[in-house]
């Protein structure tokens, strides 16, 4: 019963953000400086040509109209047309960039998940000894080289040097993902070498304080064994700061690869938002810009519901089983 | 002894490293534990008790170093390896914990925590194990134990949570239990209730008991025979009542007479105080620990100092306890040192009508004042007591301010101030002061004493002068026993006698007419508690100030208050002059509560009422008595419908109860103290 409440109270939280920020994004473009039509056209478009667009654009009509439109043409799943890409409907492109995205972010996540958690917990249990000092070194420096940098580290060591694997990310025309998987390699590493210190830091330090509780001292003194002690006892309760923080990143490895998607070449909705922003192209930009915060949201949505469904103090209040 | 000890502690040291040098936990620590029988052991924070058990666990530091021998049925524990204590811990030695939620883990089922130590250590399958699990929680009286199985530990009460850990303790019949303040964190009629299970499990069970507690009281209701420690050493080792009739170490001596107990009252006596503080032991200190703080030390006290039988089974390490070359500290007050009959002023300080505090949405509203009256006169302390969620805190920050009242008049010195403090004149916030339990907590930390003591006399006193405030403070200062040295120190630097002294001395910075003190001493030693105490009685009697003294300890405002308010569910149950309340209760819940306090002196055997569940759930609106539910003398279903009447006994005296007044008044209780 708590838990539903709060699901609901949550959620609608959460479409409230989302209208809001749709109302922002759109209003953004608006106030944008230049005329959009001339923007697009460019500064050596006629004044007629210029005009037959607006029109065509619907530029001319109120504000309210135009952000209704727009707004219920994503309700629909309409995203417009693309203006750089003339005649191209934004939905035949956008969803499979989508996609691919999403494929990366789960093989990251893959990746990154398990062995952070792993390794910060391994720190966790011995800490201020040697393993915790290794871990803990490993973790900062990668967490501090940007990824442009570890990316390119990587495509040396494993394209450049060993051969083992593409040097970028491109799917040769006529082929799907599917058949390319090992373009995920790379840029997937290089999402975990930022994600990994971070990540096994905040293992670490919450399974030291879970290590030091009561609870714990109780588990030892009834004789249980130490792994045991680790994972049935401590782990549970050393997850919820971590749970948190993978999915406060969950938004930005979903929608905001930005700079991986760019320096492999993948072709997802970072590279995506990024031409689009480099060729003008307004109705793209909005559609990516949603899109990504629609994922912002939603992912911290989850996350608020994920933890709340593993800590019993939030799923039950006093009193009520 | 006739039977072999189940434990036999020889010549145990712990000793702590730190890079630099070597602090000695425990010294030279001999005990024993025959079979089915309790040791207590006392002694105040820093002591050893802890270091105590962790090293019969081998539950210490990795810094640290152990030598000795721990003998278990003839098993050195000290030799075993990790691999072989775990075959000891919780299977033949089990432990309880003085703070059972956290002793339990939060996200798993209390099921799964009992059936885990079956399945280890008797290798019992989970359908086994769950079964030997309810039949242990229904030998603790938990009535739904099928149930209770399948809750997480927040869903449970306090009590309850202790229960289910005593049985987590149980669950493979161990030969030896280790209790570590296991009633500390309770309240005081869920605290007797569990001592008398501990005790009938004990023979039940024909288990070895080590029951370590700060409180003498606690530790008379379980053990016979009890250890004094001191700074790692057990300084004084003998039955119950020859260590409080005839304490033969100058420390437990000194300790007995800091307790406020039955017939030490603030009128005619002083609480004892020892002056410094336990400070930690470097290995190269011998002799005896206590001698930096003893009164009655001597050239001696170096080389004739050591564990000696002193009377039959009755050992301690000092036999100046009662040496008459250094006289004994006067306690005693004279007579008329309180002025008693040349009556003070009777003028009337505080007035409260009918006031209400809900917290919480409608629906969900915690009714945590349920229409409280009262008066208080100046000069007067009125002591409010009652068990945790009765309310008396919420009636000190109404009072105080920090709260404004959902109902309800308090008119101050002639000024309505149900107001929050916002609202209120500089003269009112001047005028009521607030001292919180804990002063670590309440003490700004990043402020100096200079500051925290200071900032009230610029704010509400208007003293611009930088110069003229020190002056004020050094003098306050000097008043709580603290010196020029503490101007320019933190909180954090100041031990908690010194820390909770300076929160005093804020308090009264300003001189307030009214005092409210929320727990003051509760997190406190009982030799720093005796002087806090000491010093909150000095100081009223030099202000005229009137305190309103809250405390779920009955021993405490027994000594300290003139008025006594027994609180149960934000409302008063019983209201009277100290005698009146502490020597013939009228009210059933006050002869409960009085006969749960544990005494210091084991001689006083009190009635034996028992209240069984909680009080009910906060949320829910009661028509009748609050306390109907848990009453040993209800009358009947009148007490869960009409709300319960006014019966005078005296001017002063009153409580809510539907028995009718002849009966109250002939009944008087036995359950009171007496000598």
């Amino acid at each position: 019963m708590e838990f539903l409440k709060r699901f609901a109270k949550r959620l609608g939280f959460t479409l409230l953000t989302i209208l809001a920020m749709s109302v922002l994004i759109f209003f953004l473009v608006e106030i944008m400086p230049g005329d959009v039509a001339q923007t697009v056209l460019g500064q050596s478009a006629t004044e007629e040509s210029v005009a037959a667009l607006r029109d065509r654009m619907g530029l001319d009509d109120p504000l309210h109209e135009r952000y209704l439109r727009w707004a219920g043409g994503f309700i629909r799943g309409d995203l417009g047309e693309s203006l750089y890409m003339r005649g191209v409907q934004i939905n035949t492109i956008f969803w499979r960039k989508v996609g691919h995205s999403v494929v990366l972010a789960l093989t990251a996540l893959l990746f990154y998940v398990p062995l952070s958690i792993l390794f910060g917990v391994f720190a966790g249990v011995k800490e201020g000894k040697a393993p915790d000092a290794i871990i803990s070194f490993v973790g900062l420096a990668t967490m501090a080289l940007p990824e442009f940098v570890s990316g390119i580290i990587l495509i040396t060591v494993f394209a450049v040097g060993l051969e083992i694997l593409p040097i970028a990310s491109i799917i040769p025309i006529g082929e799907n993902l599917w058949q390319n998987l090992d373009i995920l390699v790379l840029p997937a590493l290089s999402i975990t070498f930022v994600m990994f210190g971070y990540v096994s830091r905040m293992q670490r330090s919450s399974m030291v304080s879970v290590m030091k509780a009561d609870y714990i001292r109780a588990a030892i003194l009834k004789g249980m064994p130490r792994k045991y002690v680790i994972f049935r006892h401590a782990l549970k309760n050393a997850l919820l700061p971590t749970i948190t923080i993978i999915g406060m990143n969950m938004g930005w490895l979903f929608g905001g690869l930005i700079v991986v998607e760019t320096l492999f070449g993948f072709p997802g909705l970072g590279s995506l938002t990024m031409s689009a922003i480099k060729t003008r192209d307004i109705p793209l930009i909005e559609a990516c810009v949603l899109f990504i915060t629609f994922i912002f949201v939603f992912a911290t949505f989850t996350t608020d519901m994920l933890y709340a469904f593993l800590n019993p103090r939030i799923r039950y209040k006093r009193g009520d089983a | 002894m006739k039977t072999e000890p189940v434990l036999e502690i020889k010549e145990l040291d712990v000793a702590y490293h730190t890079l630099t040098d070597t602090v000695v936990a425990l010294k030279g620590v001999s005990l024993s534990v025959a079979k089915n029988e309790a040791l207590g052991i006392i002694g105040e924070s820093g002591c050893g008790k802890s270091t105590l058990f962790y090293a019969i666990m081998d539950y210490l530091p990795v810094s640290s170093s152990r030598s000795g021998e721990i003998l278990f049925k003839g098993e050195d524990l000290v030799v075993k390896t990790p691999k072989q204590m775990t075959k000891f811990r919780g299977s033949k030695i089990a432990m309880v914990y003085q703070n059972p939620y956290s002793s339990l883990n939060p996200s798993l089922t209390i099921g799964f925590q009992l059936e885990e130590v079956s399945m280890f250590h008797h290798g019992m399958s989970r359908k086994e194990a769950r079964q030997a699990a309810v039949e242990t929680l229904s030998d603790l009286h938990l009535g739904d134990a099928a149930g209770i199985v399948r809750r997480y530990p927040h869903q449970i009460s306090g009590g309850m949570q202790q229960r289910i850990c005593i049985a987590m303790a149980l669950l493979c019949k161990p030969d030896l239990m280790i209790l570590d303040e296991p009633t500390t964190a309770l309240d005081v009629t869920t605290e007797a209730v569990i001592l008398d299970i501990i005790k009938e499990l004990k023979d039940k069970y024909n288990m070895s008991l080590i029951y370590i507690s700060h409180d003498i009281g606690v530790v008379n209701k379980v053990s016979d025979r009890i250890a004094v420690m001191y700074r790692g050493e057990v300084v004084e080792f003998g039955n119950q009542n020859t260590i409080y009739k005839k304490p033969e170490h100058p420390y437990t001596r000194a300790l007995i007479n800091c307790m406020p107990r039955a017939g030490v009252l603030k009128e005619n006596t002083q609480l004892n105080t020892i002056p410094g503080y336990v400070s930690r032991r470097s290995a190269a200190e011998t002799g005896c620990p206590f001698v930096a703080r003893c009164e009655k030390r001597n050239a001696t006290c170096e080389e004739k100092y050591g564990m000696v039988e002193r009377k039959p089974d009755h050992f301690s390490a000092c036999d100046r306890a009662y040496a008459t070359d250094i006289p004994d500290k006067v306690l005693s007050k004279e007579a008329g040192s309180i002025p008693e009959g040349a009556e003070p002023e009777h003028k009337t300080i505080l007035k409260i009508d009918n006031l209400y505090k809900y917290y919480g949405p409608h629906g969900k509203r915690i009714r945590a004042l349920d229409g409280v009256d009262l008066t208080l006169d100046r000069n007067n302390v009125l002591g409010v007591v009652g068990e945790s969620g009765c309310g008396k805190s919420t009636m000190g920050h109404t009072i105080s301010g920090l709260m404004r009242p959902t109902r309800g008049k308090i008119i101050f010195d002639g000024t309505n101030i149900s107001v929050s403090w916002r609202k209120r004149s500089p003269e009112t916030l001047r005028d009521i002061q607030l001292i919180f339990q804990n002063p670590g907590r309440s003490l700004n930390p990043s402020f100096t004493i200079e500051n925290i003591i200071g900032r009230p006399m610029l704010k509400l006193l208007g003293i611009k002068s930088k110069q003229k405030r020190r002056k004020l403070i050094v003098d306050i200062l000097k008043k709580v026993d603290l010196g020029e040295e503490y101007l320019f120190r933190r909180p954090k630097q100041l031990s908690g006698g010194e820390m909770q002294r300076a929160a005093v001395a804020r308090a009264f910075s300003i001189a307030p007419n009214l005092l409210v003190c929320d727990e003051p001493t509760s997190a406190l030693d009982a030799s720093v508690q005796a002087s806090v105490l000491n010093l909150l009685v000095d100081l009223q009697k030099d202000s005229g100030a009137a305190y309103i003294f809250i405390s779920h300890d009955l021993n405490v405002i027994n000594y300290l208050s003139d008025y006594i308010m027994v609180m149960y569910l934000g409302r008063i149950c019983e209201y009277g002059k100290k005698t009146e309340v502490g020597g013939s209760p009228r009210h059933p819940y006050t002869e409960a509560l009085l006969s749960a306090v544990p005494d210091v002196d084991p001689s006083l055997k009190r009635g034996e009422i028992r209240l069984h569940g909680a009080p009910p759930n906060p949320t829910k609106k009661i028509k009748g008595c609050p306390f109907a539910g848990r009453c040993h003398r209800k009358v009947g279903s009148v007490c869960d419908t009409t709300p319960p009447p006014r019966v005078n006994f005296s001017d002063t005296h009153f409580a809510y109860c539907h028995i009718s007044p002849e009966v109250l008044n002939s009944e008087i209780s036995v359950k009171g103290i007496k000598k």
